[in-house]
């Protein structure tokens, strides 16, 4: 499957590029809704679950819909079904925001810490490490708006979720990060997805250890 | 059946092909060798141009401007035929940027049909040929024989409209080589399409002679398995007695060896350099290798 990516790195950081440019200030306002979900973590209210799950489903929605079918379809095929796999995680987020029932907290336990520190990375870190990587501003895969620091955010606010297990929502977000992790770092020379790949395996064995330790 | 023996087809080689009458050891000059359409007996040069991953550049002007500067290298260089496909993202797109700023003498314009049921494909094929800006396709091929039975059906009609020239099926990567050879055995192609190159080979033993006993053309994809085989290559020295063959680089010792295959018509390799398009083009100048030769670069090329 990889010795067939239609597309090189050359291209595909070309089109982020147009990405970037014709969505801009976006990606503003992703920082601004990442930031706020953060600072509900930190200070929990009775409606942060709801809204960091309907942040979530925003941001899901954004990158199956603008993303991948109205930008990545250009130069990859494979944008048809990986588009619709975000708009229906997109949708189940959004179904889970409207049901409630999860608090967002963040806890000072091992898997509280790794959540905090997901987020941070995303929000932070690796927007730093694409730059030196060489696929800085206007090439970089900014938060939200970009589906590899999108996802690893996503885990890191899945894990600090408190109530009913949130494993199920992971299930997609973690088959993208072993998709996509794996062509980014082998095909288009992105050592910063590691992180993708990385998150999306530990991201989603936590969730799973957290169900278990819930029913135990 | 009465396939050709593969001990045959290895006597055959260099028979076929329109080489010229030409004893100098250089690549560079000398008139281009071509070869002729069974089903016509229109020539064609025999390198082509392909586009597979490498002109899938989307709306970048700067790299669309780029691939434009690789064809009109190749129209320079006296190639002719370019192959695309739907299935290469904005590929036809950018070819079609391309055709509008270059100058050319002639051009054999060749993509595919890759999807599912008549509509679909009927009006994927009149976006390719607006994305190509063409009056019409000289070939449409259908892409690794998908709902081929249905797609074939309407590119017959097409051609006996006079909509299209040549009517093809396309595989790659030795995909479906039963099927593909029971296609060729029951429709009226005039094109083939799969790979065959130093590493993969399969198809001597019976897509190729089979191409030859029915008079279809072929198409040769991934000369270089994506560059794969180059890259492995370029780490020796070229033999010395490439020069026997006119070659002066690995490029067109791996393309020499696949256009003096008898039933071969035309390779594309693909590029997004101006500098391999004029190497990719000098394997259709000079001496082609014959069957002792090709042995030999076989056994070179396992070695290396």
């Amino acid at each position: 499957m990889i010795r067939s990516f239609p597309f090189t790195g050359e291209s595909y950081f070309s089109l982020f590029e147009a990405y970037n440019d014709t969505i801009w200030p976006a990606q503003i306002a992703a920082y601004l809704l990442g930031l706020l979900v953060l600072l509900l973590a930190l200070r929990p209210t009775a409606a942060g679950g709801r809204i960091a799950l309907a942040v979530l489903a925003l941001f899901w929605l954004w990158n199956g819909i603008v993303y991948h079918f109205g930008f990545f379809l250009q130069i990859n095929f494979a944008a048809v079904p990986f588009g619709t796999l975000f708009t229906l995680q997109g949708l189940l987020l959004a179904g889970s925001a409207m049901r409630g029932g999860r608090q967002l907290r963040f806890v000072p336990d091992p898997t509280g810490w790794v959540a905090l520190a997901f987020v941070l990375f995303a929000l932070f870190a690796y927007p730093l490490l694409a730059w030196l990587a060489g696929h800085g501003w206007p090439r970089a895969a900014m938060f939200g708006v970009a589906a590899t620091p999108m996802t690893i955010f996503t885990f890191g606010v899945l894990l600090m979720l408190q109530g009913r297990s949130a494993v199920l929502l992971g299930v997609l977000p973690l088959l993208w990060a072993l998709a996509a992790g794996l062509a980014a770092v082998v095909r288009l020379g992105a050592p910063e997805d590691w992180s993708l790949l990385l998150a999306g395996i530990v991201g989603f064995t936590l969730l799973v250890w957290k169900r278990r330790q819930a029913q135990a | 059946m009465n396939l050709i023996t593969r001990r045959k087809f290895i006597g055959s080689l260099g028979a076929a092909a329109t080489i010229p009458a030409w004893s100098e050891s250089h690549a560079a000059s000398g008139p281009i060798i071509t070869r002729a359409i069974p089903k016509s007996g229109e020539k064609v040069p025999m390198i082509g141009l392909g586009t597979w991953i490498t002109f899938n550049v989307g709306s970048d002007e700067k790299l669309r401007a780029a691939r434009a500067q690789v064809m009109q290298a190749f129209f320079d260089g006296g190639g002719t035929l370019i192959d695309s496909s739907p299935m290469y993202g904005s590929s036809e797109g950018v070819v079609g940027y391309g055709l509008a700023h270059t100058k050319r003498p002639a051009l054999f314009a060749a993509t595919k049909v890759w999807t599912m049921f008549k509509p679909l494909g009927v009006n994927q094929m009149e976006n390719s040929r607006k994305l190509w800006g063409v009056e019409r396709f000289d070939l449409m091929q259908v892409h690794n024989l998908l709902d081929w039975s249905t797609h074939l059906a309407t590119l017959k009609e097409m051609k006996a409209q006079g909509r299209l020239r040549y009517i093809g099926v396309t595989t790659s990567q030795g995909w479906r080589h039963g099927d593909l050879a029971s296609v060729m055995r029951s429709e009226p192609l005039d094109f083939v399409q799969f790979t065959y190159n130093v590493a993969d080979r399969e198809v001597e033993d019976v897509l190729l002679p089979l191409a030859a006993e029915r008079g279809i053309a072929v198409i040769i994809n991934r000369p270089f398995q994506e560059g794969a085989l180059i890259n492995k290559m370029k780490n020796f020295p070229l033999p010395t007695w490439a020069s026997e063959i006119d070659c002066t680089n690995w490029a067109q010792f791996l393309l020499k060896f696949i256009i003096s295959h008898p039933a071969v018509t035309c390779v594309i390799p693909a590029t997004r350099r101006v500098d391999h398009m004029q190497e990719n083009l000098g394997a259709m100048r000079g001496r082609l290798p014959d069957a002792r030769m090709r042995l030999r670069m076989l056994r070179h090329a396992e070695n290396v």
